[in-house]
């Protein structure tokens, strides 16, 4: 190889690749994002949120790596694909081929040289993005994002360079370069960056269920090309804590080393390969000598010798020519299109993909890792993204490329000089492009049939699809066509087209990222429906069809630009500028109107709508008006408390909207006399009044706040009826981009619940944390004193303090049904309306509403309410019901109300919620889910959800830090005790694993706080409510033993049932002492777990397996590299512990010992077998909390007895 | 008739390719002779549609075709000098593409037209064949067949004979030759025989000017009893160069044939009086810049630009 010839190659390419706006477009598009990047704050979920607490660094070795990939599959990886997989087309279409190898230079140099120059270009896009990076966020000046920057470290930013951007440079460059050599294709080039971004974005980078074995897991992190699955598995799902992230390097294990050398060696190894190749075929293809003689045996086709002048003149052919139709000729342009597209490999190449994506539905999961039940609806909805930005990217290239096909072979002059329109031209070529769309689409149909046919359970219904891809997908196709016709009408250039192309979809998801994305700008739809079978598009109707419409009318204005600007007929650069002119312009203006005006119409309606919905400006600054008017005057002002509630209500669904005529017996439960008190009021509602004691009352009305004042004051005993009446909607109007509220009504479902905010009942009192905005006006978490549980406190839930009694009188259309608190004890159907009456058969805490079209499943006392498509689950969700009246009801306390019902309701948002008797529960998350042993939602959920009934439907919890504890921890201990008793210990051992991968997972080190000192305000303090309190509760209970701990529960119980003043973690630890054994153990478990911080982690050291007699003896260390001290089991183990009903497996064996071990120390274990054992596990059986439990086992290896490490 | 006024074309640079072209192009065949970089191609770009002059007009029986490009590409048939084709088609396959998008009809159907065109300039044994397998002679001689599809009336070939075996340039001739008898056929070439054999009329053009519009006979006539042929040794020719009017140089046996032009009419020593062919006539004209008894059209004086 001559280095000067290569050296001039690759000066050539690379001083033109520096020339390109490929270039500078890919450098504008990360300078700006990076910028911003640097403006904003952590990107790493660790850290202390507190004011002055530890803040993840974004300028930390792990923040710089993990943004430098996201880039890199990202954006980086599509401006490659075009430089490098187009730099040897390019030379073919501008035909310097045969000059240049007809001279000295070699195949070799000429490959070598060319993809060097490639990856040199990107060497300094690399250089740039790392580069302007310390220069934004080291030398640019920071106010209120400061402590997010660390202080300067090269290290941090080269060191990621150098592991993974280089490496990712190299095999992105060298696979493209290859793909483009080999094939010649243009759009084949796109076929690789489309499938990172596809399986890592949608799939590599995030599936992870905690079920999923660690070989597996491995395996997939090898398979990550990017290297990002591979840190957060290994560095960030479990929170390490912000000093760790700030401070430490990116520790390297020996998987991702060996990935890293190996992408290098895949990268170089396309280039080697596809240099040889072309080294092979640069004097043609070569054929077999078979093939060559058979073709010189062959008779010779000769062109004929005959004279023109012996041919019949061209008159009697009889041409005619009458320029066809549109129809007819854009039917032409379709075939032709058509008849390229069925004959290039990329067709065979992206419907694959998308089948692939498709089929891994099957393994999506949802809550506690459960697979999810896909239905045609959730499918449809579920493949929407990755079918928009897949089509989406299809469309730019092939788009581009068709555009570009007349000038790239030659043929425009011919092409162009026909009669065929412009029109037709662009048509034709769309609706060919758009036929490739519909094929990729027809394959993840099949796919969706496919995966129902695995499930065997839902039937395939084909209106979702219609309805989802036809109506909402197919616009955005049509537009984003039009788009980048336009922008190719306009550049003449396809890789102007390419870049500005690629430009806007990253900006489009820039902004989506950053919320900063609402309907009128959402072109594509990103993320802004979600499907339902109970409801389907009955939430945001309006301004999913105004979107629609608005951007295929903006579709028709850029074809209509395109047929304009189409370089058809070269534009002339004098007469050019002479139509920039007012008047030319004014002129072009006006003739554009036409198609201008329609989508700016609708566009300004939508923008109106999103303006003056429910989470515009307006309404946003009503919420801040409400605390900004009242917090200093009514924050901890005395109210009543609620002791009766009547409620009138007429729904008129259609319109999101109900009638409330109803009223509050109100108590002045202080000891002073009360002149007026709070009412919190939603400000949206309409002609809102009250009365007292059925005479129109004195109110004011302070942004939301109602003051009302009593004819007389209030005195400490006396009680006044509060009547109240208003007109709401929910939702009132649309939301931004697609978002949805907790409770709506709407034509087919209905949720209303009285305690959390005001969307149904006001609610008495100030709420100031309603209208907390994060990073607007939060503030750090109130530090409570150490004894305040021992002095008088409120209830968690304000109006939830006292019991009372509900009456509802409920008006809907007759095809719903109604399941209000309390028992139905009136019902009647006229004129279309249905009116029930409700009444508590027993006093309540919380009080709701939900109406839906449903059959009913009910046995002894409990009943599930289900959307008739959805039955799947319903008996595993009445086992839960029914097991946990009876033994919640024997372990705790009898269950008071006469029916314990569940009732389904359209899944926009994805929750169960649990007032007196009648649970709502969302399609999403127990309806549709395929149960089995390991991940069991319906069961669990429903489980938990009736816990509630008694935590703290019955036992009201305090306002207090760590009472929530009580609340969502004992319910998800009490869900352990139920899944233990009904399901077995497999199923109490899969839950508790999932309880713990969610802890661990979603934990942040630096902001966890003491159990009883939690109270959510905190990043990660929900988990800690349900999943570390759950377990600390139920290991609180081993430790107790079943009849000590029972026998705790039931006093904690009878004592906070009635009691004014409700319970604290600190009431109950204290009623669990008084029950122990031994005080002192007691006192030393309570310490760490719950009013302690620790996360025990354990590893196991130098295991061995050595022959021992005829048994085996097993060694080694456990070390305990978290928190805490335990008294836990270690067992060397063979077998299956949980065989497959029906499979053959060898039976489970342990052998075990008990240790007890602390924080940071180190145990030997020894262990003699009868049999020869498989793995050493540290907590077999899953009894004590730990951080990464798959790390707590070790195989033991077969031959030498040295460990495997895994 | 086909008529251009005053047509100016100056492309970002500046480089004005046309310089104001006056000309009238009559029914029949007729030639656009000059040397390579005169503006012949952009000017027949112009005509085709392709490309937007600064300032002039271009009509065609009355009708201002820069107004109307979609009126001219109905009556249309346009040879471009250089052209590709949709590599994945086979010859006949692309050749029935442009035929239905030009809206052509015959008696027998599309297929048999098809088959009759590529059989005019002898590509049927090659038919089928993905036209990327195609020559360059070949993929000419497609272009060709498509341009002469339908009745265009207007027939536009640019440099049509380049790349033509002698065998197949002939064949064309003949083709043009009868479609010339009922259209305006423009031929644009540098080679002097393409127009000498089959152009009535033809104009000269140089540096984006019209240098003259004739007839090959005029042209001959106005260089008649001036050209004159004589050999010179190697020695002697740089200074014949230098002093005289040398259009052509051939070397023939070793020895340099030399004819020059001599607008006085007296020979040199050892030069003989020849009878002038077209070539003499063009070739004085590229050099003198005029020929007494040519008319040489008035350029537009000034360009004005179309609004």
């Amino acid at each position: 190889m001559n280095l000067a010839r290569t050296f001039e190659v690759f000066r050539q390419e690379f001083t033109h690749n520096l020339k390109r706006p490929l270039f500078w477009v890919q450098i504008l598009l990360l300078g700006f994002m990076i910028y911003m990047m640097s403006t904003g704050k952590a990107q790493i979920g660790s850290g202390d949120a507190r004011v002055g607490g530890k803040k993840a660094w974004i300028t930390s070795e792990f923040a710089v790596g993990q943004m430098l990939i996201m880039l890199m599959a990202i954006i980086y990886v599509f401006f490659i694909s075009v430089a490098a997989g187009m730099a040897l087309i390019r030379d073919d279409e501008q035909k310097v081929g045969e000059l240049l190898h007809s001279s000295p230079l070699r195949a070799g140099e000429y490959i070598w040289g060319k993809y060097a120059a490639v990856l040199a270009t990107y060497v300094v896009i690399l250089a740039f993005h790392i580069g302007f990076s310390m220069l934004c966020n080291h030398a640019l000046p920071h106010g209120g994002n400061a402590e997010f920057m660390g202080p300067f470290s090269a290290a941090n930013y080269l060191r990621p360079m150098f592991v993974f951007g280089l490496p990712l440079l190299v095999l992105f460059t060298g696979s493209c370069f290859a793909i483009g050599g080999a094939t010649r294709m243009p759009v084949l080039v796109f076929s690789f960056p489309i499938a990172v971004l596809l399986l890592d974005a949608f799939f590599l980078w995030d599936w992870s269920p905690a079920w999923l074995p660690l070989g597996v897991n491995r395996l997939l992190q090898f398979a990550d090309p990017t290297g990002l699955r591979w840190m957060k598995e290994t560095w960030l799902l479990v929170d390490k804590g912000v000093d760790f992230y700030n401070k430490q390097p990116i520790g390297l294990d020996a998987l991702v080393i060996a990935q890293r050398f190996a992408i290098v060696a895949v990268g170089l190894g396309c280039v080697a390969w596809y240099s040889r190749r072309f080294a092979s075929q640069l004097r043609g293809a070569r054929v077999s000598p078979a093939v060559a003689q058979a073709a010189l045996a062959a008779p010779r086709v000769q062109a004929s010798a005959a004279p023109a002048a012996t041919l019949a003149p061209l008159a009697s052919l009889g041409m005619q020519a009458k320029a066809p139709g549109a129809f007819a000729m854009t039917m032409e342009v379709v075939r032709t299109e058509l008849y390229q597209l069925v004959r290039t490999p990329g067709l065979y190449l992206f419907v694959p993909l998308i089948l692939i994506q498709t089929l891994l539905n099957e393994y999506g999961v949802g809550a506690f890792d459960t697979p999810i039940l896909q239905t045609a609806g959730t499918l449809a909805s579920g493949m929407f993204n990755t079918l928009t930005l897949l089509i989406c990217m299809v469309i730019l290239f092939y788009t581009t490329e068709s555009l570009q096909r007349e000038r790239g072979t030659g043929m425009g002059a011919i092409y162009y000089a026909t009669p065929l329109r412009t029109g037709a031209m662009l048509a034709g070529k769309a609706l060919a492009n758009t036929l490739l769309a519909l094929a990729i689409v027809a394959a993840c149909f099949v796919g969706c049939v496919v995966v129902l046919a695995m499930q065997g359970k839902v039937s395939l219904n084909p209106a979702p699809f219609a309805i989802v891809w036809g109506l909402l997908l197919v616009p955005t196709y049509l537009v984003w066509t039009a788009y980048v016709s336009a922008v190719f009408a306009v550049t003449s250039n396809r890789y102007a087209t390419y870049a500005i192309g690629l430009g806007t979809m990253v900006l489009s998801g820039w902004f989506q990222m950053r919320g900063k994305m609402n309907w009128v700008f959402n072109w594509d739809l990103w993320s802004a429906t979600k499907w339902t079978d109970i409801a389907t598009f009955q939430y945001d109707a309006l301004p999913l069809v105004l979107n629609r419409v608005t951007w295929l009318l903006v579709a028709v204005l850029l074809t209509v630009l395109t047929v304009r600007w189409f370089e058809r007929r070269e534009r002339d650069a004098t007469n050019a500028l002479l139509r920039m002119r007012p008047g030319s312009m004014a002129r072009a203006m006006g003739a554009l109107t036409p198609f201008l005006l329609p989508p700016l119409v609708t566009g300004s309606v939508l923008a109106w709508q999103v303006g003056d919905g429910y989470q515009g400006a307006a309404a946003k600054k009503a919420t801040l008006d409400y605390w900004r008017k009242n917090v200093q005057t009514w924050k901890d002002a005395p109210a009543p408390v609620l002791t009766g509630v009547d409620l009138d209500v007429k729904f008129d669904p259609a319109k999101h909207a109900f009638t409330m005529k109803g009223a509050y017996t109100v108590e002045n439960a202080t000891d002073k006399p009360m002149v007026r008190f709070p009412v919190t009021v939603n400000p949206r509602w309409k002609k809102l009044a009250f009365t007292a004691n059925g005479k129109p009352a004195s109110t004011e009305n302070r942004a939301g706040l109602v003051i009302v004042n009593p004819p007389l004051p209030l005195q400490p005993g006396e009680r006044m009826t509060l009547g109240f009446s208003y007109d709401a909607r929910h939702p009132d109007g649309t939301s931004r981009n697609g978002g949805y509220e907790m409770e709506f009504v709407t034509p087919s479902s209905i949720v209303l619940t009285g305690f959390s905010g005001v969307t149904f009942t006001p609610a008495i009192g100030f709420f100031p944390d309603e209208a907390v905005e994060e990073g607007k006006n939060n503030s750090d978490p109130r530090e409570w004193p150490e004894d305040w549980w021992k002095h008088e406190h409120g209830a968690a839930i304000p109006t939830a303090g006292r019991w009372f009694d509900v009456h509802m009188k409920v008006d809907v259309p007759a095809n719903l049904q109604v399941n209000a608190t309390g028992e139905k004890v009136a019902e009647s159907v006229a004129n279309g309306r249905r009116v029930t009456e409700w009444r508590t058969d027993h006093p309540v805490r919380i009080y709701n509403l939900i109406a839906g079209e449903w059959k009913v499943k009910t046995r002894e006392g409990v009943a599930v309410y289900y959307d008739a498509r959805h039955p799947y689950n319903v008996d595993e969700m009445l086992d839960a019901l029914e097991g946990a009246r009876r033994w919640y009801g024997e372990w705790f306390a009898p269950y008071p109300w006469k029916q314990l019902r569940l009732s389904e309701f359209a899944g926009w948002p994805t929750y169960a919620q649990a007032p007196a008797g009648n649970i709502t529960f969302s399609e999403g998350i127990g309806f549709l889910t395929q149960s089995k042993p390991d991940a069991n939602a319906a069961f669990w959920i429903a489980a938990h959800e009736s816990a509630h009934m008694w935590w703290p439907n019955m036992a009201m919890v305090g306002d207090g830090p760590g009472c929530e504890v009580l609340s969502e921890g004992m319910a998800h201990f009490s869900t352990l005790l139920l899944v233990e008793k009904m399901r077995g210990e497999r199923q109490r051992q899969s839950f508790a694993k999932q309880m713990e991968a969610r802890y661990g997972r979603l934990r942040q080190k630096d902001s966890e706080r003491a159990l009883v000192k939690i109270d959510g305000k905190l990043p990660g303090d929900t988990r800690i409510w349900y999943d570390k309190g759950g377990w600390a509760l139920w290991m609180l209970h081993r430790f107790m033993g079943e009849e000590r701990g029972l026998a705790a529960v039931r006093e904690y119980m009878a004592k906070y049932r009635d009691t004014k003043v409700p319970a604290s973690l600190e009431d109950y630890l204290s009623i669990q002492r008084s029950h122990a054994a031994d005080t002192t153990a007691f006192d030393a478990f309570t310490k760490q777990w719950f009013f302690g911080v620790v996360a025990p982690k354990y590893l196991v050291e130098n295991a061995r397996l050595e022959k021992d007699g005829d048994g085996w003896k097993v060694t080694g260390v456990v070390h305990n590299v978290g928190d805490g001290r335990m008294t836990i089991d270690v067992a060397a183990a063979a077998g299956v512990q949980w065989p497959e009903a029906g499979k053959k497996a060898a039976p489970w064996k342990t052998e075990r010992t008990t240790i007890t071990i602390g924080a940071g120390e180190r145990v030997p274990v020894t262990l003699r077998c009868a049999f020869r054992p498989e793995k050493l596990v540290v907590d077999p059986d899953v009894r004590v909390l730990m951080l990464e439990r798959n790390k707590a086992e070790v195989k033991l290896a077969p031959v030498t007895g040295t460990i495997a490490m895994r | 008739m086909l008529e251009i006024t005053g047509l100016v074309k100056v492309y970002p640079g500046p480089v004005a390719a046309l310089q104001g072209i006056d000309l009238d192009v009559p029914l029949g065949m007729f030639g656009l002779l000059g040397p390579n970089g005169a503006g012949k191609s952009t000017f027949m770009r112009v005509l085709a549609g392709l490309l937007e002059p600064t300032s002039g007009r271009v009509t065609l029986d009355g009708i201002d075709v820069l107004d109307k490009p979609d009126w001219l590409r109905e009556r249309l048939g346009y040879l471009p000098q250089d052209f590709g084709f949709y590599a994945h088609l086979s010859g006949r396959d692309m050749l029935l593409h442009l035929l239905r998008l030009k809206g052509v009809q015959s008696p027998g159907g599309l297929n048999k037209l098809a088959d009759e065109l590529l059989e005019r300039v002898n590509l049927t044994f090659a038919a089928k064949r993905s036209v990327k397998s195609y020559s360059g002679g070949m993929r000419q001689r497609l272009g060709i067949a498509q341009a002469i599809a339908g009745n265009p009336r207007l027939l536009i070939v640019d440099e049509p004979t380049a790349g033509l075996d002698p065998e197949e340039r002939l064949r064309f001739y003949h083709l043009l030759a009868q479609l010339a008898e009922e259209r305006i056929v423009l031929l644009s070439t540098h080679i002097v025989e393409d127009v000498a054999v089959l152009c009535p009329q033809f104009a000269v053009i140089r540096g984006g000017r019209l240098l003259a519009r004739t007839t090959p006979r005029s042209a001959r006539e106005a260089v008649a009893g001036l050209i004159f042929e004589g050999v010179v040794s190697p020695l002697e020719l740089p200074e014949m160069r230098a002093t005289r009017q040398v259009t052509q140089e051939l070397l023939v046996e070793g020895h340099t044939r030399v004819r020059l032009y001599e607008p006085t009419g007296e020979a040199p020593a050892g030069f003989e009086k020849v009878t002038p062919t077209l070539e003499d006539a063009y070739l004085v004209l590229m050099r003198a810049g005029a020929l007494p008894g040519l008319n040489a059209p008035q350029a537009a004086a000034t360009a004005e630009v179309r609004p």
